[in-house]
């Protein structure tokens, strides 16, 4: 089954939309669902044309269809644990949060918190992802726990943070301090990076760009031949302002003097 | 008449040993406070009575007409925001906090522009904090840390911590070690036994450092770290680890600075890795005097100290995206009340330029740079000069501030409830 | 004039000795009354377990530090998460909830007044800001003097009526209700990062042991003819071997009250461990229930813990900063300048550890091999041991010998040989849970005489009526039903009004807050006498002026008068 669902005009475009409700699984009993635009509850129908095609015994077969405006779309894909979301352009914040299973696909980019306490499934987003992408929530001590997020462009600052498990692979640059608090799983950049894994328990971090600012407490042991990529990288350990258990692999340090990038990727302000 | 242990309202110091001289209607003199407190207990800016723009300009109207006007603003909102609250009461902050659940809002703090990325920073790794009279009197090593509370909080030194008589400290200076922490050299920095001079946007690196040394880890750290000279970050390790007491202050050039709350962060995981040598404390200067107390206020109410968004009815809580700045800046808000702060001077441009496109109404005893930007301003007490309440020092101590003189204007609590009970007659209806 | 009748009402009212009767109660103006008349809302029972409201004797609810818990939790704000909806507000929040949270969820228990176990004197004008937010119970502060400078100086001169005249004036000056002594002593001394480890070790630069600061305390507190005793959290909370530290400090505890105990120890399961490390912690319930049964003038309470995330908070400091150091999770502390400490952390009470199950098997150990139930309360240090939602699992748990087999089975290998859990036969009867929950908590905070805690004519019309008929259950195999009668009340009636129905908060609510006006002599007032007061200005950053919680933060304050034999 087939669900397509294309964006209305709305009165006040700006206005966030709250969208936990568009999962694959919820569409098996009819497109009757309700989100909220603003702070008021909406039928789906109110802000969406809804295309139904086929039908299916389970939700692993549905598959759910964004298309036109729908950056502030939040949420979509939270929770889910099966099916395909494929969104045509750009997503809001906080899509497949919690995620156990199935596949979102952004054709444009993504906003903050993408995937955020992912638990599995894959996440692939083809444009850039804005800052927290794959990390985790206010004060909880787990991240992303399972799952992989590949994203083909840019990520901002803080990606990964708190990873715990799963893998994310990143084809851009990252803003400042990806892989902080990492404390597990892999995170795979082949772009730049600032100031990468601080305070890093455990984990491995690659990086194949240019990395500014590597952290004074990273360790040098040694350097390691990566026979897939035919490349050498420089291997860290740290953090030893913590318990230094993680590992960094760079394949191009560059600390002197270099000054943080500017960071002119979308995403809210880092309060 | 003079009117003794007045509270100060200006700073989250709240220094409550002034002695005000007031005749009638007027504060004619201040003693014991800085010059931020006399500038604002004497100062006056007030507004007469609530204004409505119009298309030629401000015009006067009565209060029931802008509270009417207000409720019905917020009623009609899909996306309010009600945001300020530092420089106001416990007893006003709460009511907003009622009409945010009522209307479906988003309500934010000053917290936002200033110590927000310190409340992240602690909701990761907890506060290893104390009292202000805990670091007076036992206290034989302070830090100051991005800060320069010379002139941001002129009193800080004098009554808790470099110049203050303690029990176990009967001889301030002498007894006390003072290291000055920033990228620059401030008046604080004079006085410091030792000052690290930080290269911009370095924090980070030189905390992470300072915690390896403490777990003698230093050995692999590179001759200079942003800036500073490895040996002096040893030197500076080992003032903290032989201290008795120990207390880091720190400021905006902490938490605005690059890398924002995971400086603060570590920071207090600094903090942590030294009370497992000796008693080390660390606490935020906090700017707007009752600043503190809006984050007490929201926490109790909704189990979150700022940027709480009811939209759905719940609470839900995320900085970044449910922050005044960051719903201003995305253009989401369609109506804001703005009470006891002034975004105009204190928000990123953006964020302030939305406020002018939609209807926004600022409840503040003065004209401020939010004036300009509103469509409706009402005029009340100030808190802690014609009105009392709660307000809560940056240690967390609750002090009520003082009425110093009668008012004419009405409090701010009180305009409140009657917003609040008018949303409900119109909700109702 | 309102008046209400409940009828058909199956009573248990353990302090009038009524077990099982079925009557009317009737209500007027909030008290109970002999009569009614015809004209009077009728609420039917239908032949229901009631009992007059609960009343939670120790626990963590209001105040700088359990906000503190919230302030830094997020991550548990999110669970119980509720919208506002009628008379009821937004409430969050599981383990450290907000106050309305607090609120709701312990009148839909059927609770009615609490206690909160600590306030720090300094920060108590937040404490009562708490209060009114909390407003569908009546509240009492137990108020912090374990490291209070003026009292360890009266200690050290032996001075004890000057240490009564201490208190007198803080507990009027802060509108709290009782002594609450937290690691006598260890609290001032982690204002320099050390604790004390027994109850002889001296508090530094004060020269003072816990154990005088205890017997003065005692003293003072009889002096000043408080209705509570003193509250004590002993030394050594946590630590393998700490029971010796708890039967050492009852030792000292005199029989000098004959209305109720002259030592109320708190959380008792903390402080009854055998061994010497984690390694090797056993429990040492029998000798602690063994010593209570000896002892009528101490009353003790569990401090359960059940499996599951919480939060602790204490005014323990130093115990904290221990228990961070083996969690690695985030930790808070807040001393409190010439008062006492604070700190929090949050913990994962696991099944799968064996000082987890040992500490479980304690609590429970300490209420059944306890005789008297008055002196040995149901609380889980809310929210230390577990929050208080898990109240009914335990009344459960005392009541059925076979759920207490079934979650023993599920606990890990050695649980049964290094605690008697596994042993005891006993199972609690309705009665003995009445006591635990309401009956001996009213006694033992000297409030039944404030019409708390039962149903005497003139009495405070708190009841409390659950859904289920008690000779129609056995609990010991119909456990299962116990739990849920008691996790929601058909109705929760306080001061004569229906405040909760099924669960549902019904009205807005308007509570009470007791505290204590110890009426002393003018030349024994240390308001008079100018060496106290040039100290408090001095070392406090607070004037004395502005120290004292004005009458506007206790909108329905009721003081309790007593007057001191000094």
């Amino acid at each position: 089954m087939r669900v397509i669902l294309e964006t209305k005009e709305r009165k006040k475009p700006f206005l966030p939309i709250e969208a936990e409700t568009i999962i694959p699984s919820n569409f098996l009993k009819g497109p009757e669902l309700t989100v909220y635009e603003g702070n008021k509850e909406r039928l789906l129908s109110d802000l969406f044309t809804i295309v139904v095609e086929g039908t299916a015994v389970s939700p692993d077969k549905v598959e759910v269809v964004l298309k036109g405006d729908t950056a502030r779309i939040k949420r979509v894909g939270e929770y889910m644990a099966t099916g395909t979301i494929r969104i045509q352009g750009d997503i809001g914040m906080h899509c497949g949060n919690f995620m156990s299973g199935g596949v979102i696909e952004i054709g444009g980019n993504a906003d903050a918190w993408l995937g955020r306490e992912m638990l599995g499934g894959s996440i692939i987003c083809h444009g850039n992802a804005g800052h927290y992408c794959a990390s985790g929530y206010r004060g909880e001590k787990h991240g992303m726990r399972g799952g992989r997020v590949e994203v083909m462009g840019n990520a901002g600052d803080f990606c990964s943070e708190y990873l715990t498990g799963g893998e994310v692979h990143i084809h851009g640059n990252c803003g400042d301090m990806a892989g902080v608090e990492m404390k597990g799983g892999q995170l795979i950049i082949e772009g730049d990076a600032t100031r990468p894994c601080g305070n890093m328990k455990d984990g491995m971090c690659m990086i194949f760009g240019t990395v500014h600012r590597i952290l004074p407490t990273f360790e040098k042991i040694d350097t390691k031949k990566l026979p897939d990529r035919n490349v050498t990288v420089t291997v860290y350990k740290g953090d030893v302002a913590n318990r230094g258990k993680g590992t960094l692999m760079i394949q191009k340090p560059h600390n002197e003097g270099d000054q943080h990038p500017a960071n002119t990727l979308p995403g809210p302000a880092t309060t | 008449m003079i009117i003794k242990d007045v509270v100060c309202p200006f700073c989250g110091c709240l220094c409550d040993d002034l002695d005000v001289e007031v005749d009638g209607q007027k504060i004619i003199k201040v003693q014991n406070g800085c010059t931020l407190a006399e500038a604002t207990l004497t100062g006056n800016n007030r507004l007469p009575a609530p204004i409505r723009r119009t298309a030629n300009g401000w015009e006067e109207i009565s209060y029931d007409d802008a509270i009417r006007e207000t409720a019905d603003i917020l009623c009609a909102a899909d996306r309010p925001l009600l945001y300020g609250w530092s420089s106001t009461h416990g007893e006003a902050q709460s009511i907003g906090v009622h009409i945010a659940e009522l209307i479906g809002a988003v309500i934010d703090n000053t917290s936002v522009v200033c110590h927000g990325p310190s409340i992240l920073a602690i909701q990761e790794v907890g506060h290893p904090g104390c009292t202000l009279g805990q670091v007076k009197n036992r206290a034989d090593v302070i830090v100051y840390w991005g800060c320069n509370p010379t002139e941001a909080h002129p009193r800080h030194m004098s009554r808790y911590t470099t110049f203050a008589t303690g029990f176990f400290v009967p001889e301030a200076q002498k007894d006390r070690t003072v290291i000055v922490v920033d990228t620059r050299r401030t008046e604080s920095a004079e006085i410091a036994d030792e000052f690290i001079r930080i290269e911009r946007g370095g924090d980070y690196e030189v905390l992470s450092a300072l915690r390896a040394i403490v777990r003698g880890k230093g050995s692999i750290l590179p001759r200079e770290i942003a800036g500073v000279a490895r040996e002096q970050l040893f030197r500076v390790a080992e003032i903290c680890m032989k201290a008795k007491f120990g207390a880091i202050f720190f400021g905006l050039g902490l938490t605005m600075s690059n890398g924002k709350y995971k400086n603060v962060r570590n920071a207090i995981e600094l903090t942590d890795e030294l009370n497992r040598h000796t008693k080390f404390t660390i606490s935020p200067l906090r700017g707007h005097g009752n600043v503190y107390g809006s984050n007490e206020v929201f926490t109790w109410i909704t189990g979150y100290p700022y940027a709480v968004d009811f939209a759905r009815g719940i609470a839900f809580y995320n900085p970044g995206e449910t922050t005044a700045v960051d719903i201003l800046r995305w253009g989401e808000c369609d109506a804001a009340l703005i009470v006891a702060s002034d975004p105009g001077a204190h928000f990123p441009h953006a964020a302030a330029a939305h406020l002018a496109k939609i209807p926004t109404i600022l409840i503040d005893p003065h004209r401020t740079a939010t004036t300009p930007l509103c469509r409706l301003q009402i005029p009340c007490t100030m808190a802690g000069i014609d009105a009392e309440g709660t307000a809560y020092r940056m240690d967390g101590v609750p002090i009520r501030y003082k009425k110093l003189i009668e008012s004419l204007y009405p409090d701010d609590a009180d305009l409140l409830r009657r917003i609040h009970d008018r949303i409900r007659e119109v909700q109702g209806a | 004039m309102t008046e209400l009748l409940v009828k058909n009402a199956c009573v248990i009212d353990p302090l009038n000795r009524i077990l099982m009767e079925v009557m009317d109660i009737p209500v007027r103006d909030g008290r109970i009354v002999e009569s009614v008349s015809a004209g009077a809302d009728i609420i039917d029972a239908k032949g229901c377990l009631t009992l007059p409201g609960g009343i939670d004797s120790h626990s963590h609810v209001c105040g700088t530090k359990v906000n503190f818990g919230r302030y830094m939790s997020p991550e548990d704000m999110r669970a119980g998460r509720t919208a506002r909806r009628g008379k009821m507000h937004v409430t969050s929040g599981y383990y450290v909830p907000t106050t309305y949270g607090n609120s709701y969820r312990y009148s839909a228990m059927g609770y009615t007044t609490v206690l909160e176990g600590a306030m720090a004197p300094l920060e108590a004008r937040h404490t009562h800001e708490e209060f009114t937010a909390t407003p569908h119970q009546d509240m009492l502060a137990n108020t912090l003097f374990d490291g209070n400078w003026a009292i360890m100086e009266a200690v050290r001169a032996k001075d004890v009526k000057k240490a009564a005249a201490i208190v007198a004036w803080t507990l009027s000056a802060v509108k709290g209700y009782s002594i609450k002594l937290t690691n006598p002593g260890g609290t001032e001394a982690w204002g320099w990062g050390e604790d004390v480890s027994s109850i002889h070790d001296a508090v530094p630069n004060f020269n003072v042991t816990p154990a005088e600061i205890i017997t003065t305390m005692i003293e003072a507190n009889e002096l000043l003819h408080l209705p509570h005793s003193v509250h004590l959290h002993c030394n050594n909370l946590g630590k393998p071997g700490n029971y010796r530290t708890t039967l050492e400090t009852f030792d000292l505890v005199p029989d000098t009250n004959n209305g109720r105990q002259t030592l109320y120890a708190t959380h008792v399961q903390f402080h009854a461990y055998g061994g010497t490390t984690w390694r090797d912690i056993s429990s040492k319930a029998e000798e602690i229930a063994r010593a209570v049964n000896a002892k009528p003038q101490i009353v003790m309470d569990m401090g359960q813990i059940m499996f599951g995330r919480t939060m602790t908070m204490t005014a323990d400091g130093p115990m904290e900063f221990n228990l961070y150091c083996l969690h690695h999770n985030k930790w808070s502390n807040h001393d409190v300048e010439l008062e006492t400490g604070s700190g929090i952390i949050p913990v994962l009470y696991s099944k799968k550890s064996l000082v987890n199950c040992v500490m479980w098997a304690i609590g429970l150990e300490l209420a059944l091999l306890t005789k008297n139930p008055f002196q040995c309360l149901l609380e889980t240090d809310n929210p230390n041991g577990a929050p208080f939602v898990k109240y009914p699992e335990i009344i459960g748990l005392l009541m059925s010998k076979r759920y207490r087999d079934e979650e023993c089975a599920t606990l890990v290998d050695g649980t049964e040989q290094r605690t008697a859990i596994c042993a005891l036969d006993r199972e609690m009867d309705w009665n003995e849970i009445a006591i635990m929950t309401r009956a001996g908590q009213a006694k033992a905070l000297g409030i039944a005489a404030e019409g708390k805690g039962h149903f005497s004519k003139g009495a405070e019309a708190d009841i409390a009526i659950y859904p289920i008929r008690c000779r129609d259950v056995d609990p010991a195999t119909e456990y299962r039903k116990v739990i849920e009668a008691f996790r929601k009340t058909m109705y929760t009636i306080k001061r004569g009004r229906v405040v909760a129905r099924e669960g549902d908060i019904i009205v807005e609510g308007a509570n009470s807050t007791f505290w204590v006006n110890p009426v002393v002599p003018d030349d024994l007032n240390v308001a008079n006498d100018p060496e106290f007061v040039k100290k408090f200005e001095e070392y406090y950053t607070v004037r004395m002026g502005n120290y004292p919680v004005q009458d506007v933060y206790l909108p329905r304050g009721k003081c309790i008068r007593t007057k001191a034999a000094l």
